[in-house]
């Protein structure tokens, strides 16, 4: 479903990654976890392009999007996204965030769009929230937004960029609970996150990233309880005990 | 009384209030035109300045710099006196006027808006093209309607200097509302009254604007 070939970025003189190829198929869950600066969102960011890549191919469902000619936009329809800061559209009502790009790209009709908002801002538990603006809601319900709006698009794999890192810890659970419900759908799924416990119960597959590459790739009960880099023991380490 | 028989005899006799009526809609022709200009000017100068691409965003500066670092009554004057000449010397001055006041607004709009623009949080324009919105469609569905709204008081600040502005419009022979004062002065020998009345219509104007906008400003407000 995504395959990446040598992918290189850098900003300026920094190189961010360094060369990797991967490849993920449809319905795999896969938690991207490293310490700060690895490159987990830049590598991310590449998957839709949001990041230009300086080198190296990604094919989504076959098609090249590092090749000029495919159309960035239409590819992104199909890969749905969710920020660290929600990034909800504040002059608009929780409504009309999930109903303008189906409405606007899909051609969706009013009443349509809005029947599958409302049917997905009820999987997400906040139908009642559909008429306010973002600003009134708590960061949790606010990411719980964006995730429906994201999957309002009827995308083919959602990139979820540290969903949970601004919330309070008391709304973490809720939206990782959304995201569970969307992994047992058999959504394809990449999270960069640092809930250690999320990536080890939830995903079926881990990247470790340091420095600008992959350096581990395993299925979760492997990497956790038997990392085979020293990289990893100590990230590991650091961050499961303290 | 005798002050009111005296005001009378400079406003009223002869019809001379006609003066200063047509001098208030040359001034309001004036800005609203400009006005409409000099917002068209500076989404586009804007959109060339944030377009990252290097001649456009130069284009975008040298237009800013060149009208901001020279007086209007300059730029009116080459416009009219280097520029409406020859076959174009009938052109009515108040497009004249019009023309110059746009460009020259729109210098400072252009500055507005992209200050505006950047201002916003760019995971707003992410947010939207991970949707798989063209730049395009973002801009006017996302970014544009959130500048503008928090742009509108420095806007209207500036639509009122606009106003205010046109009054140097006499230099090129057009007829707004201080021109007017001037015209009854000479026929009346009063000098501070038409001024006085002039300014009072100019703050009465900019009044009513200032209070429509804090209006639309209250409405778009529902969001925050």
């Amino acid at each position: 479903m995504i395959k990446i070939n040598d992918l290189h970025k850098s900003f300026g003189s920094n190189e961010v990654l360094k060369g990797i190829s991967k490849e993920i198929k449809k319905g795999e869950v896969v938690a991207i976890i490293g310490p700060s600066g690895s490159g987990k969102s830049t590598f991310l960011r590449c998957i839709n392009l949001l990041e230009t890549p300086n080198k190296g191919d990604i094919y989504i469902e076959g098609q090249n999007l590092t090749d000029k000619k495919t159309n960035i936009d239409g590819i992104r329809q199909k890969v749905g996204m969710v920020f660290q800061h929600f990034n909800l559209f504040p002059h608009k009502t929780v409504l009309e965030n999930l109903t303008l790009a189906p409405m606007r790209l899909r051609g969706k009709s009013p009443s349509e769009a809005k029947e599958k908002a409302m049917e997905l801002l009820g999987k997400v538990g906040l139908a009642n929230k559909a008429n306010e603006y973002p600003n009134r809601l708590s960061g949790g319900q606010k990411q719980r937004i964006a995730i429906a709006r994201a999957l309002a698009m009827e995308p083919h794999v959602m990139l979820f960029d540290e969903p949970t890192s601004a919330l309070d810890p008391e709304m973490v659970r809720e939206v990782l609970d959304v995201m569970r419900n969307l992994v047992a759908e058999g959504m394809t799924m990449l999270i960069v996150t640092h809930e250690m416990g999320f990536a080890k119960n939830v995903a079926n597959r881990v990247f470790f990233m340091d420095q600008g590459t992959v350096l581990e790739d395993a299925n979760p009960r492997e990497l956790f309880e038997n990392p085979k880099h020293d990289r990893t023991k100590e990230f590991l380490d650091k961050v499961l005990n303290h | 009384m005798e002050y009111l028989g005296i005001l009378k005899g400079i406003f009223i006799d002869e019809g001379r209030y006609q003066y200063i009526l047509k001098g208030l809609g040359f001034s309001l022709g004036v800005t609203g035109l400009a006005a409409v200009l000099g917002m068209l000017f500076g989404i586009i100068f804007a959109l060339l300045r944030l377009s990252k691409i290097s001649i456009l965003e130069k284009i975008s500066i040298v237009y800013v710099d060149l009208i901001r670092g020279t007086p209007a009554v300059v730029q009116l004057m080459i416009l009219a006196n280097g520029i409406f000449i020859g076959n174009l010397r009938d052109t009515p001055i108040l497009v004249v006027a019009a023309l110059a006041f746009g460009i020259n607004s729109g210098a400072y709009v252009t500055e507005i808006i992209r200050s505006g623009i950047e201002g916003l949080d760019k995971g707003q324009m992410e947010a939207a093209r991970s949707l798989g919105m063209n730049y395009g469609i973002a801009m006017k569905e996302i970014i544009l309607p959130q500048a503008i709204k928090r742009i509108l008081p420095t806007l209207v600040s500036e639509f009122i200097t606009l106003l205010k502005e046109t009054s140097i419009v006499g230099f090129i022979g057009g007829v707004d509302l201080l021109r007017s004062a001037n015209i009854i002065t000479s026929q009346t020998y009063r000098g501070v009254e038409p001024l006085l009345a002039v300014g009072v219509i100019y703050l009465i104007l900019t009044a009513i604007f200032t209070k429509l906008m804090r209006q639309v400003e209250g409405r778009l407000k529902v969001s925050d």
